[in-house]
């Protein structure tokens, strides 16, 4: 077992050296597949850079690793709790067109283009969270759209690295302002019982008007803790199923690839805050806990807030920031018409942390 | 998460380096430097002396001492009385050998010119700067010579060293020089007289069917050797033989140890991510992120409002970086512009 495996990889790299030279030796084909072939090999092979300058050895932590694990954790966190409850045939084909358009078809057209770096895997988790905050029967030419305008707009604005806002959540404040009536219709009834066959494929065809946020602005209900808690209730296709958004948003912060400090302030001010003002306003707020288990705050605390290159760089900006989006959020559900708040709360944050880090830096360094 | 990565790294845990019992003579009939030590004209307060390496392919001390802790330290009173005698010693070991602290403080009771600290061997915890805040509670700068201000950093060689020529005044003319590292066979402490040259001292012990690179006093903030015949002198601490990863692994993710100890960056180059790792690892609480922001905006000169002084270039947040930027680089470039 191990000699073959030994043997596929000696063929293995040996075909790719052969490629890379062949690529090379030809500036025709580099100009159009170069950096193509390098994203591929780059995810099968290490790179053959040295460490020039001291520290002559380095850690085996990269960005490869970083992005891994953001991926991993929105699969185990959205990607398969939504087929257990919507079914096998409602979020991969998603999923597929996502990437398709996203990765394959606008990044691959953008770099053979215009930019000379490669292709690189963040455009993996930004497709992977379009999906996510779109409600479950979304058309796929819906999601299609949204990569497509996400993907470009992370592209212009000069890729991983130079983001200003959440690429992701600008997407979807694209498809707000172009389709709103698509954005915020076709809500499906999760499958909860005993899954089937049949339920793991294609989930049950219920649809239902509201979800608890909506239905708390209409008639001023609010759901069981327990169903909002396991997702047996509507939402968007990745925000139902809280718990396992908080376990693996908790084993990304262990893992310190998010930032343990924009959840714990994120979750923590929206709690505060909605606390004051169900004290001031009483019923027509909505109460704290309800407040933090409805709509997508766990998964945007947990995965959209703590993308690393639209917060502050300064620690004490992280809770700054993480209070400012709880404060948003809670100001837009509780006094708004929208019922939904996250999406600008993050975005304008994303602004503001520009200002912030500059005030942070000129407090501790200029004081 | 591993209490390595807050505020400096556990190297040992990372790297660890095994070094044989017996310590090797090295054939050398050259011209041999004799031992020589400057004496500070300054007048001396504090000798700190530092039994807890940091670095996993340094000395261990075990070597220095040979199982007779007291005859060091009575070597070390000898110094003291006779050349700095209205100092006071102070002994930095390991927390974790309880055996040697338990030896120290027996000899401590009946002295008081010697205090005993123990310390976690975690890097760079042993760089002057952070010894001397940890044990004195002083601020010196980084480069500042410690005898400014009445502290004399011994290496616990030059004790012996010192011992031996100036108060004895037998021969001494050789000093311990461990090798290390993925380019060896074997890790071996040397015995060697100072004019040796790296080449004759490594031949017998490096792997032949790879290529190395060869490293002077650690791979994180050391030098590189380019010159192989360069000779040996009093002050060199130790050195590192690794390979050279410069041609692409499959599957790297599967092969972490194998690359683990090369001077592969083990990773692309990429975008800084504000990933927060520089400043969470940074042992002198500083943000090495600003100084390439800076760096990649053109203004090098503004890195220095951000308290680019305080820096001790251990090398850590290069380390650390994920994106495998060189901080470590644009820092002395920034701190070299006048």
């Amino acid at each position: 077992m191990k000699k073959t495996f030994k043997n596929i990889e000696t063929i293995l790299n040996k075909s790719l050296n052969s490629i890379e030279t062949f690529i090379q030796s030809h500036p025709k084909v580099n100009f159009l597949f170069g950096a193509l072939f390098e994203a591929t090999d780059g995810l099968i092979r290490s790179t053959k850079d040295t460490a020039k300058n001291p520290p002559f050895i380095r850690s085996s932590m990269d960005v490869k690793q970083y992005m891994g694990g953001i991926l991993a954790a929105l699969f185990f966190g959205w990607v398969l709790p939504a087929i257990y409850f919507y079914g096998f045939m409602c979020v991969v084909p998603k999923l597929i067109v996502s990437f398709v358009v996203g990765v394959f078809v606008v990044d691959l057209i953008w770099v053979i283009l215009a930019r000379e770096e490669r292709i690189n895997e963040g455009g993996f988790v930004t497709c992977l969270f379009i999906p996510a905050f779109l409600p479950p029967q979304a058309p796929l030419w819906l999601i299609g759209v949204g990569a497509g305008i996400s993907i470009l707009f992370r592209n212009i604005l000069g890729g991983v690295g130079h983001n200003l806002v959440n690429p992701a959540l600008f997407g979807r404040l694209m498809l707000t302002i172009c389709f709103p009536t698509m954005v915020v219709s076709g809500w499906q009834e999760p499958s909860i019982d005993i899954p089937t066959i049949k339920s793991l494929m294609y989930g049950v065809d219920a649809v239902t008007h509201a979800t608890p946020l909506i239905a708390f602005k209409e008639t001023g209900e609010t759901a069981s803790f327990f169903s909002l808690m396991f997702g047996a209730n509507t939402g968007s296709l990745g925000e139902t199923c809280r718990i396992t958004l908080i376990i693996t948003g908790i084993w990304l912060c262990v893992k310190r690839i998010a930032n343990w400090r924009i959840p714990v302030a994120y979750l923590g001010s929206v709690f505060v805050i909605s606390i004051i003002f169900s004290l001031m306003v009483g019923k027509t707020a909505a109460p704290p806990i309800f407040q933090l288990l409805s709509g997508g705050l766990i998964f945007a605390a947990f995965f959209m807030a703590t993308d690393p290159i639209t917060t502050t760089y300064s620690q004490a900006g992280k809770w700054i920031f993480g209070i400012g989006c709880g404060l948003i959020t809670v100001v837009i559900r509780n006094f708004t018409s929208i019922p939904e708040g996250i999406m600008y709360a993050i975005l304008l944050m994303n602004l503001l942390s520009v200002p912030i880090q500059s005030i942070i830096q000129k407090i501790k360094y200029r004081t | 998460m591993k209490k390595a990565y807050k505020k400096g790294f556990n190297l040992i845990e990372t790297y660890p380096v095994k070094f044989s019992e017996a310590v090797i003579l090295v054939k050398y009939d050259g011209p041999v430097n004799n031992f020589s030590f400057s004496f500070p004209d300054k007048k001396v307060e504090h000798i700190i002396v530092n039994l807890c390496p940091t670095e996993p392919w340094a000395l261990p001390n075990r070597v220095i001492l040979r199982n007779a802790t007291h005859d060091f330290l009575d070597k070390l009173e000898a110094v003291r009385t006779e050349y700095f005698p209205d100092s006071h010693c102070h002994v930095v070991v390991d927390h974790l050998e309880s055996n040697l602290v338990n030896e120290l403080t027996q000899f401590k009771t009946q002295k008081d010119w010697l205090s005993i600290h123990t310390m976690e061997a975690v890097y760079p915890y042993d760089a002057p700067v952070l010894i001397v805040k940890s044990i004195l509670g002083l601020d010196i700068a980084f480069g500042q010579n410690t005898i400014e201000d009445g502290i004399l950093i011994l290496d616990p060689q030059n004790v012996t060293g010192i011992f031996e020529y100036y108060i004895k005044e037998t021969e001494f003319n050789t000093r311990l020089i461990p090798i290390s590292g993925t380019g060896l066979k074997d890790n071996k402490i040397l015995k060697v007289k100072p004019g040796t040259s790296i080449k004759s001292m490594l031949e017998l012990y490096v792997r032949t069917d790879i290529k190395y690179r060869v490293f002077l006093d650690g791979l994180l903030n050391g030098t590189e050797v380019k010159d192989l015949t360069q000779k040996i002198d009093w002050s060199t601490k130790n050195i590192i033989v690794i390979e050279e990863r410069d041609y692409k692994t499959p599957f790297p993710y599967l092969k972490v140890n194998e690359l683990l100890f090369t001077t592969s960056l083990m990773g692309e180059l990429r975008r800084c991510v504000y990933c927060n790792f520089c400043d969470d690892i940074c042992p002198v609480n500083l943000e090495p992120a600003l100084y390439w922001h800076c760096y990649d905006r053109g203004e090098k000169h503004k890195a220095r409002t951000y308290a680019l002084e305080k820096c001790i270039e251990c090398g850590l947040c290069s380390f650390s970086c994920p994106s495998k930027l060189e901080l470590l680089q644009v820092i002395k470039e920034c701190k070299s512009l006048k």
